[in-house]
């Protein structure tokens, strides 16, 4: 840097740079138009702010005449413009996209939510295609290089460099366990920010610059935005979305989040602070606000919208996620907006918190109080699955022993409660069933869905423990049971033995009539079965499968076996089509019929023999 | 329900003028707690008295102390949502054991669909709020260019023209901005040469435009316009059967819901948001008290926005208009002035200046307590509907 050439008189240094300042007025000359200060020659951006520097010294020297001063006030003006759109321009320049991939997987590996960890990483990387190969991190790493300097003294950072995920460029970033500052525009390009901003606060023009750097940087922002798939989405368009869309925005979201306030808005916040520090009060505060203010407002309405949607149970688990993931960034947003104009922010944060939390506890109340008072006496048609049984959560037995109890968590034991509760309320409507057997299969079908239910869902099923499953699975295969023998036990009871031999002996002496009888019996009741049970509905296809499989490993062996012994006799007799309605083919095929939940025909398929 | 014509015409309607609408609140507390020896016509008084009240109220800001559309009449104007909102939560928690009947339960729940709805109002008007935040910023600096000036000079009204001129951009109405975007930068003297990024005034005013609709937290697609349209759907007086049905509860909800929609729609009508339409009707039945006040305060403001010079205003809010006043005749002064400026000049800008500087102190002082009420609205309106469908028992049920 040359020392300016000095001349006899103090005038004759305001000329020349008077005459710089005017030849950098784009509103006049074509040239300035075209090309930038701080684009070219390093001299040229060291004459013209030492001619800045002269100008502004002039305002202040008493020697200038009236003329002059007007002379000096259009200077500056002059120059105030160029500077800002200098300014402005090196900012554009500077707008870097951050390497959003492999930020994403660091803050991921170290997130605890509800899933296991595991399963949140490789959820990124099928949502967002990530590459966690070395190249592309060490390239992020040398286009951001970290700087020591850390804004205001905050507990919950420190210096560590070791990473949680091995396999990113480990010196790159300063990695705890919440905030990771990057550089967003290099070394030099800062030092040339900071002398405009100085030169245009010191001339009053304080305002132009915060306005400038604030609308640049926003767009900054929402480039990044764009980038982790925050959406401006309005409290009516989330109503809108079916809950498996919004579960998967809600995902997004909380790693969006962690990114946004430990690391987007963390460095916009330093970039002030390497900009501004220093050069006035609290400027670089006022140039923060203006930057983050509208995203950060915008990012959270999205958790506010959950927070205020309508409850249903299969909410539960997700807003807990999302309180969970607000409550390990709220001492973040504290560091981060720690300041008095974004007391909104704050606040605003706090509020979606109580209010998540508040609608997790209601969720939970509500569905125990619908358990407890559900008040239908009217028992479900076809014993299918009762619209509670949907909603229930936790399985468990009422005989249960305390000491499986210990270690669990206190949500686990809201929802073993509140099974409890249901089993107790599912049982009480079962005894409403006029008919046993219905009763038996309609605790089958429900206790068989929630056990379902549990084993599809890792969260569920971690929380409620293999231990509770095994005990419900034995309560709806005892129900099975008790069905099998509420029904079938009489019917079978046609085909036996006794009671159809005249003599003792071992000699044909069958009483023909008390086998008319027998198979009059059987078919009645055969019927009556298979016209009331056909109505019934098993939903569950395997279970459905399963119990009609059962049915006929009794059934038809048992009537092969009585046919085959006893229908010499009745074919020796009159009308033997009035008591063998039924070949063993013809009960198979009816066997089919069983649990479809639609009444067949009246009449049972007959094959003719 | 008696027939009575509250536009302007019964004293006792008045005697309340002076007073604010917090003390109203208080009288109308005293007259709940009276307890008649006659149950069922206390309950009449208290359906009637939530009638007269929002008469009442509506009728103040007609006729108050605040100028319509100005900033400390729309805090007026939240108050009034805000207690009219609590009167009606009381009379729902007072009537707990009728709620559950049907038609009451639907019409209920039909008014915290329509409460959810007015919460994305309260967001876009809070992005209008912050817009006009950036404008009482640009207001500043011409007041620094121009305040307290021992004499003017060049320097000072390009600096000055420089503000106004991004102000004026930042006012337009979307619309309007990309053709104005081309005059304004051929009238500042500058080559529109928009093949060169490096022209920084054609960069600025281009991120200005683009800087506008990042500052809206919503989609490009959301729309106040048709929001309120949501708000005020299928909004009809109930029939007699509802009313008998109800215990006259549904002409309780029916003014809630009217209440909601006129204050929403005022909202829209004064502070910038997107796609701003004022085409929601009100049909409201002559013989509820509040019917003719609210009607003509909608006639008044639907009046404003027809005039000539605030048909395409962003917002019909006053001190919109005077700083589109303001900022209009200071461009027009500072294109006009010669320097040295004659002592008439002189004075003209001051007058021009104090003008400005009487409207930024208005916007100072009462855009941050204005986010705040509507924040309070939000909140008011998001606990209502919890604690409502809580005790509607019926849970939330599902989206």
């Amino acid at each position: 840097m040359e020392p300016p050439e000095r001349y006899g008189r103090e005038t004759a240094g305001f000329e020349t740079a008077e005459k710089i300042i005017l030849r950098w007025d784009s509103t006049v000359s074509e040239e300035a138009r075209e090309k930038m200060i701080f684009e070219g020659d390093r001299c040229e951006v060291d004459r013209y702010l030492q001619a800045v520097d002269e100008i502004q010294r002039s305002i202040s020297s008493t020697t200038i005449s009236d003329d002059d001063q007007t002379k000096v006030n259009s200077a500056i003006q002059i120059a105030m413009a160029r500077l800002e759109d200098e300014f402005r321009n090196i900012l554009l320049v500077h707008i870097h996209a951050l390497d959003i991939d492999s930020l994403l997987a660091d803050l991921g590996s170290t997130s605890c939510s509800r899933t296991t960890s595991g399963r949140e990483s490789s959820d990124f990387l099928e949502d967002d295609h990530l590459e966690q190969d070395e190249t592309s991190t060490s390239a992020a790493a040398s286009a951001a290089v970290v700087r020591d300097g850390g804004i205001r003294g905050s507990g919950s950072r420190d210096v560590l460099i070791h990473m949680e995920s091995s396999s990113s460029a480990v010196s790159s970033y300063r990695s705890t366990n919440s905030i990771r500052e990057v550089d967003l525009i290099p070394e030099e390009t800062i030092e040339d920010l900071r002398s405009i901003a100085e030169r245009m606060i010191a001339a009053g023009y304080l305002r132009e610059c915060i306005q400038v750097y604030g609308s640049v940087r926003k767009s900054a922002v929402d480039l990044n935005f764009k980038r982790l798939n925050v959406e401006k989405l309005s409290i009516g368009d989330i109503q809108r979305l079916e809950w498996d869309a919004l579960e998967t925005k809600i995902r997004r979201w909380i790693r969006a989040v962690k990114v946004c306030v430990r690391v987007l808005f963390a460095s916009e916040k330093r970039l002030c602070a390497q900009i501004f520090d220093g050069v006035g009060t609290a400027i670089d505060d006022a140039c923060f606000m203006e930057t983050v203010k509208g995203p950060a407002i915008q990012l959270f309405n999205f958790a506010e919208a959950i927070s205020i949607s309508r409850r249903s149970p299969e909410k539960l688990f997700k807003i807990l996620d999302l309180h969970d993931a607000l409550v390990e960034l709220l001492p973040d947003i504290e560091v981060v907006f720690d300041s008095k104009s974004s007391d909104s922010i704050r606040v605003q944060a706090a509020e979606i918190l109580s209010r998540l939390a508040e609608a997790a506890r209601g969720i939970l109340s509500e569905f125990e109080n619908a358990v407890l008072r559900e008040p239908s006496k009217v028992p479900v048609p076809g014993g299918t699955i009762h619209p509670l049984t949907r909603y229930s959560s936790d399985p468990s037995t009422p005989d249960m022993d305390f000491s499986e109890l210990e270690g669990k968590t206190p949500l686990a034991l809201h929802l073993i409660w509140i099974i409890v509760i249901l089993q107790f309320n599912l049982e009480g409507k079962s005894k409403h069933y006029k008919d046993m057997s219905l009763e038996h299969l309609f605790m089958m079908n429900n206790v068989h869905y929630i056990v379902q239910k549990v084993k599809g869902s890792p969260e569920l099923r971690e929380m409620i423990g293999d231990d509770y499953l095994k005990k419900m699975t034995g309560k709806f295969r005892q129900a099975a049971t008790r069905y099998q023998r509420a029904t079938w036990v009489k019917v079978l009871y046609c085909l036996r033995d006794e009671g159809l031999h005249v003599s003792g002996g071992f000699s044909s002496g069958v009483s023909k009539s008390a086998l008319r009888e027998r198979f009059k019996s059987f078919n009645a009741m055969f019927e009556e079965v298979h016209r009331t049970q056909a109505t019934w509905l098993i939903p569950d296809s395997q279970l459905r499968e399963e119990l009609r499989i059962s049915i006929s490993e009794k059934l038809i062996p048992a009537y092969r076996s009585f046919l085959g012994r006893f229908r010499s006799h009745i074919e020796s007799g009159r009308h033997p089509e009035n008591y063998i309605k039924y070949s063993v083919e013809d009960l198979e095929t009816s066997v089919l019929d069983f649990f479809e939940g639609y009444p067949v025909s009246q009449h049972l398929r007959r094959r003719s023999q | 329900m008696p027939a009575t014509d509250c536009q302007g015409s019964s004293a006792a309607t008045f005697t309340n003028f002076g007073r604010s609408i917090l003390s109203l609140r208080r009288d109308q507390v005293h007259s709940m707690d009276t307890i008649h020896p006659d149950g069922a016509s206390s309950h009449e008084l208290e359906l009637e008295s939530f009638q007269k009240n929002v008469a009442e109220r509506i009728s103040g800001l007609s006729s108050g102390p605040d100028e319509i559309l100005s900033l400390s009449w729309v805090q007026k104007l939240l108050d009034l949502f805000v207690i009219s909102q609590e009167e009606f939560r009381m009379i729902l928690f007072n009537n707990k054991s009728l709620l559950h009947r049907a038609p009451m339960d639907r019409l209920i729940a039909e008014y915290f669909e329509r409460s959810v709805k007015a919460l994305d109002v309260c967001n876009a008007i809070r992005d209008g709020i912050e817009q006009m935040r950036q404008w009482q910023k640009l207001i500043e600096i011409v007041l620094i260019a121009l305040d307290n000036q021992r004499t003017f000079c060049d320097g000072q009204f390009r600096r000055a023209k420089k503000a106004l001129i991004d102000l004026a951009i930042s006012m337009l109405d979307e619309k309007e901005s990309a053709s104005a975007l081309n005059h304004r930068n051929r009238s500042f003297g500058r080559n529109n040469n928009n093949s060169s990024s490096r022209d920084g005034s054609s960069t600025h005013h281009r991120s200005l435009g683009h800087y506008r609709s990042l500052s809206w937290s919503v989609s490009r697609s959301w729309s106040a316009a048709r929001q309120l349209q949501a708000i005020g759907n299928n909004l009809a007086a109930p029939k007699g059967n509802e009313i008998m049905a109800t215990n006259g509860l549904a002409v309780v909800v029916y003014t809630m819901n009217s209440v909601l929609l006129f204050v929403m729609w005022a909202l829209v009508a004064a502070i910038p948001c997107q796609d701003r339409g004022l085409q929601v009707h009100f049909y409201i039945p002559r013989q509820f008290h509040w019917a003719g006040p609210l009607l003509s305060l909608h006639e008044k403001i639907l009046e404003e926005s027809k005039k000539r010079d605030r048909k395409n205003a962003c917002g019909l809010l006053r001190e919109i208009y005077q700083i589109e006043k303001g900022a209009r005749l200071m461009n027009e002064l500072s294109d006009s002035v010669q320097f040295p400026l004659t002592e008439e000049k002189e004075t003209e800008v001051r007058q021009r200046v104090q003008e400005l500087s009487k409207v930024c102190e208005a916007l100072k002082a009462g855009l941050d307590p204005l986010e705040r009420q509507v924040r309070e609205v939000f909140h008011k309106i998001v606990r209502s509907r919890t604690e409502g469908l809580d005790s509607l028992g019926k849970g939330h049920g599902s989206d």
